[in-house]
């Protein structure tokens, strides 16, 4: 499995939803599952997924996909 | 949205097994969220109890569900959860009207932290006026209680407390643990009043969540940044854990603990095969690897002294075994600590059966152990009711698996746990003079059975519940009681809870049998009857069942009345009745009732059976 299709298994496994319904416009406002909670558990679960800590300044941040590839590319994670 | 939800082939036992067991190997977020998605519609049918399981917290409970659910099946529970509303604690307990007075719970977790009701002990420690701290924690027992007494007088559920956790740092440092004003001495003391609150109330169980805390390690426990955020106490790492450490406790109400531990010997119990390196050629003794074969007998000796059976199944010559037992000095296990060794080249799921059979125990409460993965495979597939547990390559590692191992633990260890072990060995004594026995009253005389049946005895209070809790083979009702509830029917003055002890020749059988009966005008009601399957066969059931007959009709009742409702595991107890001439009478539902009529009832016990009355 390659980082992205990691990316998207994580994401789509967290919200419930199948993994190529995963695309950038994915949003808190297009998914019910997103919820604060599960924001929590999307940032925990990327960070198990691909061993890093990520670089919040604020855990309810980031609340969209390209950003949360943003945060990953921080740690070099290009997904 | 869910595609396993509309599924067309349902997940079997075996499959849900192997998830469960992928989850447990790499419990992430993604497995445990994926693995409950997966396997929730099936729940149902995947575990031998259901459980309606209430879950109040001062923190978020939320994302630690689905593990809990998880944790559930692995044990055998289905549960179905309900999370009270975020720290409303005592709300819920209190008003007869809240989401858990509804939900009716059969268990209620209660995740109260310190940390959320007395604050200023975790924040502010340094800065509290003297005895301040000690007013917090007794005005917070003191809500509990009333908490706990309000929910109480509305529900007999089982309620677990946690206890609370000491910080990583303290509050005065180095000087924390010998300063007059410690912190850690004063959460020391919060968990002392925890557990006399505890053991004052009725089926209120304390776990330790502090021993949970440390054993995973205080300081990275929690993860700062979903604490602070979304007060969750516990970092995403250790969901699994403390999911685990509740169920854990939950599992001795339902009769889920396991009961018989079936050993490997040949590089389990100590290193080498003896059969080739010799019986001075095997590790055993004090340096490494020896050591780790000696530290591990060790703890399944502990084992053993909690009324764990202990049995031997080896691929070996008895002859070199025997000798192994005889002449290493270093071996802690001794040969009279095994209540069975089946030493022989059968297949091993082979022995397990024939030991299941001697010990008259469901293949359900053992777990086998062995370091061979072609031996533990084999058991799983033959035997998938067994736990099997596979050793770690390293036997550094094996004393760990002992220790990490809950799944023997139940609330209360009673002097027949103590001597189980012994018990078994007479018994297999016994089974010698069955086979030189002619025929099976020979055998009974041999036997010189002496019962005492004792009435409403205080001193049998917690044997009499814990034999509710273990009990699932020779049980009518499978009615599982706590103390407190067993202390109600010997107060209540048309209830009769008869104990019975059995001695024999061969030693002292303990506190065997169980009856709870209710005294009527026309008719006596066997409310509860159990035995311990430790002495099914020998006829006592017969003469236990005679001697309240005879009770009964002494007391001027025409009848016996009596239940029977199957399960899985009770079928010993179906013949029960029709043997002793009760007769059919309407069913009630899935519940069979039994009649007897006192007037020409063959109640006397066999003339190989005294009974005497306490």
């Amino acid at each position: 499995m390659d980082n992205a299709e990691k990316f998207r298994s994580i994401i789509g496994t967290i919200l419930g939803i199948p993994e190529d319904q995963v695309t950038d416009d994915l949003a808190p406002e297009t998914v019910d599952t997103w919820d604060s909670l599960n924001h929590i558990n999307l940032i925990s679960a990327l960070e198990q997924g691909f061993g890093v800590r990520l670089a919040t300044e604020n855990l309810a941040d980031s609340q969209s996909i390209p950003e949360l590839k943003a945060l990953l590319a921080k740690d070099g994670i290009v997904v | 949205m869910d595609p396993s939800a509309t599924s067309p082939v349902p997940i079997g036992l075996p499959e849900a097994k192997e998830l469960l067991a992928e989850v447990h190997a790499e419990p992430t977020l993604v497995n445990i969220t994926r693995v409950a998605r997966q396997l929730a519609p099936h729940r149902q049918r995947l575990a031998g109890v259901s459980l309606r399981l209430a879950c109040l917290a001062s923190f978020t409970f939320d994302p630690i569900q689905p593990a809990l659910e998880l944790q559930g099946l692995r044990s055998g529970l289905a549960l179905e959860t309900y999370l009270g509303p975020f720290g409303q604690v005592e709300q819920e307990l209190i008003d007869p009207s809240s989401g858990l007075a509804t939900f009716k719970p059969g268990a209620v977790l209660l995740g109260v932290r310190l940390q959320d009701v007395c604050p200023a002990i975790y924040d502010a420690f340094n800065t509290l006026a003297p005895g301040r701290s000690e007013q917090l924690i007794d005005d917070w027992m003191h809500r509990l209680r009333s908490a706990l007494l309000a929910f109480r007088q509305r529900s007999g559920a089982h309620v677990l407390v946690q206890n609370y956790d000491v910080p990583a740092f303290p509050a005065l440092g180095i000087a924390d643990r010998a300063a007059s004003t410690s912190q850690a001495s004063t959460i020391a003391r919060a968990n002392d009043a925890l557990y006399a609150l505890a053991a004052s109330m009725e089926n209120v169980h304390v776990m330790d969540y502090d021993g949970l805390v440390a054993r995973h390690g205080r300081a990275s426990w929690q993860d700062p940044r979903t604490a602070f955020f979304a007060r969750i106490p516990v970092a995403p790492s250790h969901y699994w854990h403390i999911a685990g450490f509740y169920v854990h406790h939950l599992r001795p109400f339902y009769g889920l603990a396991k009961k018989v531990l079936v050993l490997d010997a040949d590089n389990t119990l100590w290193g080498g095969v003896v059969g080739d390196a010799g019986v001075e050629g095997i590790a055993l003794g004090q340096d490494y690897p020896g050591n780790a074969y000696v530290a591990f007998q060790q703890r399944i000796l502990d084992l053993y002294h909690r009324g764990i059976t202990l049995c031997l199944a080896s691929k070996n010559e008895p002859a070199t075994v025997e000798e192994v037992f005889r002449q290493r000095p270093e071996m802690v296990l001794q040969s009279e600590h095994f209540a069975t060794m089946r030493i022989n080249w059968d297949p091993k799921p082979d022995n397990l059966r024939r030991i299941a059979a001697d010990l008259n125990l469901g293949l359900d409460s053992f777990v086998f152990m062995d370091d061979s993965a072609v031996e533990c495979a084999l058991v799983r597939t033959a035997l998938p009711e067994v736990l099997t547990v596979a050793l770690p390559p390293d036997p550094a590692d094996y004393p760990r698996v002992i220790e990490s191992l809950n799944c023997f633990d139940q609330w209360t260890i009673s002097d027949e746990d103590r001597q189980r072990g012994k018990f078994y060995k007479a018994e297999a004594v016994r089974s010698g003079l069955k086979a030189s026995a002619v025929d099976m009253p020979m055998f009974y005389r041999g036997l010189g059975m002496r019962m005492t049946v004792y009435v409403d005895h205080v001193p049998h209070l917690a044997r009499a519940a814990q034999m509710t809790n273990r009990t699932n083979q020779f049980n009518m009702h499978t009615i599982r009681c706590s103390e407190d509830d067993v202390s109600r029917f010997m107060e209540a003055e048309d209830h009769r809870v008869i104990t019975l002890a059995l001695e024999d020749r061969f030693g002292d059988n303990g506190v065997v049998g169980l009856a709870v009966v209710r005294s009527g005008r026309d008719a006596w009601v066997l409310h509860m009857f159990l035995m311990s399957c430790r002495v099914l066969g020998r006829t006592v059931e017969q003469a236990f069942v005679g001697w309240i007959a005879d009770q009964a009709a002494a007391a001027g009742a025409q009848r016996l009345a009596a239940e029977f409702a199957p399960t899985p595991k009770n079928k010993p107890f179906a013949v029960f009745y029709e043997d002793r001439g009760f007769v059919h009478a309407p069913a009630k539902g899935e519940t069979q009732r039994w009649v007897w009529d006192l007037a020409g009832a063959e109640t006397s016990p066999p003339d190989w059976l005294e009974i005497k009355v306490h």
